[in-house]
């Protein structure tokens, strides 16, 4: 097992500086920002002057080069739009996205979880299709419509809610709904996959002979062994909230990661978007190695076979 | 797995069954079909060209004649039938869906079961990268690489199609390794059988299903992240109606023409809805684990 | 899943409804009008007056600094840190300062300062993006305490303007705690000091209580950053936000509907335009362009699309620029004449005509006038790209250009010079047409300090992009704010927002 764990960090810190590459050189193919950053009337030459000044005027490997320099030394550099140090700008967004994401865990949790262990309980009968449907109303819409939606209804014609940024703790309910509904359904059906499998299990028919309830049988076990595939998955679906939370941020004005990067891929903030590829890389990697760990563990014959 | 098909003509009960199996989703599948054939004949079914504009005409409700002519759903904000853009959006919306999903399960299930197959450096090199494009967010990756490439349906399936392969390719990864596990494969590799032989006799009928599973949930996921892609503006392109645009669009006149949005959203709704709800009753069936 | 667990997470959740309910009601209904809250589009992107150019953060900077001049309501140039001035000769300017300006840390605003803000934004290592605004200032030197000398070069006759964009940072704060320092915390003269800002979320100002002029009405004022418009709008119609920024006609309609809110609406200095290649494609031949600007509708457009809001343009700049001739006609509105132009000109329905454009613009419009150009026959095809996208294009080599693009104008000077000689003069990246005549006329006009002798140039260059037909005219922009009805605010044509000039009526 350690020779595998390092084996795999070793692929895990390569395959973190082949995204951070990769992103590299794909923005640049799409040009530099000093055209966005200039007013209208700015003439050629001083259109040069300042891509000189950037440096964006050297060879892509010089630059490169200098940012993996800068990268040995922890240095993210500074974003070119707002002139102070991106750690700086990273780290105080990132606490926005996290929040966002725990809210819509919560929710996708509170909602998939019950949900998909009453599916199985009450497998065939019109609850479960019911249930079913409802968590998949939550997939089923755009997030920037279902926000709108809630917006208007809860901020605009009720009047309960923001309408939009950071307001203390009432504003994450709604973009946490939004952001949440869209993996509800994973969760309900990984759930509800769990649960079926443990019912069919001997230790179910032996318990109930015994006498247990079936409440005591859920509760006692079932749902102790459900639990790995469970948190296999929400290392998954972590990464895909960070990732579905861009359009959830943009509509409701949440200060987070997801905004930014697309605003700063649209203007072109080279260092900005390297850091947040970087972050999520790294988190993404990270979780990645944890899930195949675990399913090693789960799962024998992958163990097994020809892990040379 | 089964490894004999049981045909309805050698076994009677079959069909019943069958369509007893289906009732459930009976709904789904007819609204899920609607939408599919209003995607294939849309020149003829369209009442109007979805393209022609007319200023004068902008923002008419449902059910408003101008000049004869007459909008069924009303008119978008440049005097478009919606009917008729709801008609070829279907078209736009499910072609973008389809090819992107067909295009990365060709990648995914290619690189997945070769790097399966062969071990060894091929297996790093092909997972590796295969993490490396896992571990961007798939909807950065698509604008970043929309940034470079420009918008358009042609770029945005390419796009969505280079950022989601790599699920298709650890699933076919995983379900490869373990297909080769089984004995019968071992077998017909010590008798001999080429590698080409093996994958394509033995390893894909066996991953299929697996496959099918991702591609059923990404389908429904792919027509949402191009109505994402189009509100961010870097979808298809005017006036190609697609219903994401439209979408995104009617967003802004919820309170004058609230019938922009509310149609393409019912329709985006209806036809996520059913191919969710169809692809977790393939999911039921092909998976192995489904306790059926 | 047994009935009592049921129950108790039955219970847990009526908890937490009557939890949120508890926050809901706790929560502050609507502040105090001592808060004046914007919703803007982005957040600033800087707060040093010199390391950007963006309208979301001039929004803000332009009331933590002074500029050497500014503009009345009305669009005139007026005094601010500059009392007076006098021309000592062609190229040398004197600037009179007024005496009792302090900055935010109670020291004095000097010559000293102006002359540190100049040479700091003209600075090449500096990289500011303004500098192409005042690169035409080659020295600065303070004569006295209150009495600035600004050496051009040549006659500058579009010095006064550009100055009014010029903030005076202060000196001795600035070279003390350095630029990234200076940029997180910066400090000025203006009406309102910089209180902190919560990147991505809002910034915040307070009153200059010590400011020498006006003083605003507001205690405090909050810049919060939406991108979305729909939620802007969400934002105004429930209380959150007090004016929004960037909103459209059909906007501006949905909230005529609400009772508690109001559109605000100017002509501002930006004139929408249609940019066609003359040098290179179909678009060569005099007689598409004609055609094409025959095509187009604009009082269909703006009745149409604008709501009226916006006024027709028949030359490249607005009534409010210096430069600005009454009496073109323009190229009226005549498919058919637009159609026969393209039958003499050989042009069919083959002919591959792109359209590119970007997201930023307004898209209704683009189609619009892709619509009446199929409509006479003229096949535009859209091309998408992002904004950075289109910024490349529009100023790249008429080969790689296409054939036309939408677009607006505006060089915040209010000035013919920052307009025509950018679009028109063979040597500007961004123009599409070779015409020497064009360019001695417009290279006159930038060398004489005559406001006669600049109008006159002016007009002949009007009269050659009328026969020429480099781009067509469509509009003047009108720019459409949202705001409370008890806002009183009167929008200026240069797009500025001083906190100080906004009002509250009760």
């Amino acid at each position: 097992m350690g020779r595998f764990l390092l084996k795999r960090l070793v692929q895990s810190a390569i395959a973190i500086l082949g995204t951070v590459t990769l992103i590299f050189f794909i923005q640049r193919l799409a040009g530099d920002p000093t055209l966005l950053m200039l007013p209208e009337g700015a003439t050629r030459e001083d259109i040069e002057i300042l891509r000189h000044q950037l440096g964006f005027d050297r060879p892509l490997i010089v630059q490169y080069l200098e940012y993996i320099a800068q990268l040995a030394h922890f240095d993210l550099g500074q974003s070119l739009v707002q002139r102070v140090p991106v750690a700086d700008i990273i780290a105080a967004r990132l606490p926005y996205t996290l929040c966002l994401a725990a809210g819509a865990l919560l929710v996708a949790v509170g909602v998939g979880l019950p949900a998909g262990i009453l599916m199985a309980v009450r497998r065939g009968s019109a609850l479960e299709r019911a249930l079913m449907a409802l968590v998949l109303v939550g997939q089923s819409m755009p997030t920037f419509w279902s926000g709108i939606l809630l917006i208007m209804l809860f901020a605009v014609t009720l009047g309960i809610m923001p309408s939009s940024g950071v307001d203390g703790v009432r504003s994450v309910v709604l973009p946490a709904i939004a952001l949440g509904a869209l993996t509800m359904a994973t969760y309900a059906r990984v759930a509800r996959t769990a649960v079926l499998e443990e019912l069919e299990r001997d230790y179910v028919s032996t318990a109930r002979a015994k006498g247990l309830s079936f409440r005591r049988v859920v509760t006692r076990h079932i749902l102790r062994n459900a639990a790995t595939p469970i948190i296999t998955i929400s290392a998954l679906e972590i990464a895909n909230l960070l990732a579905g939370a861009v359009i959830v941020e943009t509509v409701f004005a949440w200060p987070g990661l997801g905004q930014l990067a697309v605003q700063s891929i649209a203007a072109r903030d080279f260092p900005i978007v390297q850091a947040i590829v970087l972050l999520s890389a790294f988190v993404s990697i990270a979780l990645n190695l944890v899930a195949d760990l675990l399913y090693s563990v789960v799962d024998p014959r992958i163990r097994l076979e020809g892990r040379a | 797995m089964t490894t004999a098909d049981v045909t309805p003509a050698a076994d009677p009960g079959a069909l019943a069954r069958m369509a007893r199996e289906l009732r459930p989703i009976a709904p789904f599948l007819v609204i899920f079909l609607c939408f599919a054939l209003l995607a294939l004949l849309a020149s003829a079914i369209a009442p109007y060209n979805p393209n022609t504009q007319n200023l004068l005409a902008r923002l008419k409700p449902p059910g408003t004649a101008v000049r004869g002519i007459f909008y069924l759903l009303g008119t978008d904000e440049v005097g478009r039938d919606l009917l008729s853009r709801l008609i070829f959006g279907a078209r736009v919306s499910l072609s973008v869906a389809m090819l992107s999903v067909c295009v990365s399960t060709l990648i995914g299930t290619l690189l997945g079961t070769i790097a399966g197959f062969y071990r060894g450096a091929t297996e790093i090199i092909i997972m590796r990268f295969t993490d490396i494009v896992l571990s961007i967010p798939a909807i950065l990756l698509a604008i970043i690489t929309i940034a470079v490439l420009g918008p358009g349906l042609q770029n945005v399936v390419l796009v969505l199609g280079f950022t989601r392969w790599p699920r298709y390719a650890r699933v076919a990864y995983g379900q490869t390794l373990a297909a080769m596990g089984l004995t019968f494969m071992r077998a017909s590799a010590f008798n001999g059988a080429s590698a080409p032989r093996l994958i394509l006799r033995h390893v894909l009928p066996n991953i299929a299903g697996a496959i099918i599973v991702v591609a059923t949930l990404e389908f429904g996921l792919m027509v949402l992240f191009e109505a994402g892609l189009s509100f961010l503006g870097l979808g298809v392109q005017p006036p190609t109606p697609s219903w994401g645009s439209m979408l995104s669009v009617g967003r802004n006149y919820m309170g004058t023409a609230w019938w922009i949005a509310t149609f393409p959203g019912i329709c985006l709704f209806l036809l996520v809805l059913s191919i969710n709800v169809i692809g977790d009753r393939l999911r039921d069936r092909l998976d192995p684990r489904s306790g059926r | 899943m047994g009935k009592m667990q049921r129950r108790t997470r039955l219970r847990l959740l009526g908890l937490g409804i009557l939890g949120l309910a508890a926050t809901v009601l706790a929560g502050p209904a609507n502040a105090a009008k001592d808060v004046l809250v914007i919703d803007l589009v982005q957040e600033p992107s800087s707060l040093d007056p010199h390391v950007q150019w963006n309208p979301d953060s001039y929004f803000v900077y332009r009331n933590i600094f002074d500029n050497m001049l500014t503009r009345d309501n009305d669009g005139k140039i007026v005094p601010q840190v500059a009392a007076a001035w006098r021309q000592v000769d062609d190229s040398t300017t004197e600037f009179t300062l007024r005496g009792d300006i302090k900055f935010h840390d109670g020291s004095a605003l000097t010559a000293d300062d102006v002359v540190f803000s100049v040479k700091r934004i003209t600075d090449a290592a500096f990289k500011s993006p303004q500098r192409d605004q005042f690169n035409k200032i080659v020295d600065a030197t303070a004569v006295s305490p209150t009495v600035v000398r600004l050496k051009t070069e040549g006659p500058y006759p579009v010095l006064l303007a550009q100055l009014t964009k010029l903030s005076i940072v202060p000196k001795a704060y600035v070279t003390q705690v350095g630029n990234e320092r200076f940029n997180q915390a910066p400090l000025g003269s203006g009406p309102y000091k910089f209180i902190s800002i919560q990147r991505g979320v809002k910034t915040t100002l307070a009153r200059n209580d010590a400011y020498w002029g006006d003083k605003g009405l507001f205690a405090t004022a909050e810049f919060h950053a939406v991108p979305d418009p729909a939620t802007r709008v969400a934002d105004l119609r429930s209380g959150k936000a007090d004016l929004i920024v960037t909103i459209n006609a059909d906007i501006a309609d949905e909230l005529k509907k609400d009772g508690k809110v109001k559109v605000l609406s100017v002509l501002s200095e930006r004139v929408a335009y249609f940019h066609l290649n003359s040098l290179a494609g179909p678009t060569k031949d005099l007689k598409v362009r004609r055609a094409i600007a025959h095509a187009i509708d604009r009082q269909g457009i703006i009745d149409g699309l604008m709501h009226g809001y916006d006024k027709p343009a028949t030359i490249m700049l607005a009534p409010v620029h210096v430069g600005y001739v009454e009496g073109f006609k323009g190229h009226a509105y005549d498919p058919a004449k637009a159609k026969a132009l393209l039958k003499e000109a050989g042009i069919t329905p083959q002919t591959p005509f792109t359209l590119f454009t970007a997201p930023t613009f307004d898209q209704r419009v683009v189609q619009a006038i892709q619509q009446m150009l199929i409509d006479v026959g003229i096949n535009a095809t859209i091309t998408t790209s992002d904004f950075a996208g289109w910024l490349k294009r529009a100023q790249s080599s008429p080969a790689e250009f296409g054939e036309m693009t939408f677009s607006r104008w505006s060089c915040g000077c209010q000035d013919a010079d920052g307009v025509l000689f950018p679009l028109y003069h063979s040597s500007s990246q961004w123009a599409k047409s070779n015409d020497p005549a064009m360019d001695k006329e417009l290279e006159a006009a930038r060398a004489s300090l005559d406001p006669a002798v600049r109008l006159a140039h002016y007009r002949r260059v009007h009269e050659i992009a009328e026969a020429t037909v480099p781009l067509v005219p469509l509009y003047q922009v009108a720019i459409l704010y949202g705001a409370r009805k008890e806002l009183r605010w009167t929008p200026t044509p240069n797009e500025s927002f001083f906190i100080n000039r906004v009002g509250w009526q009760d």
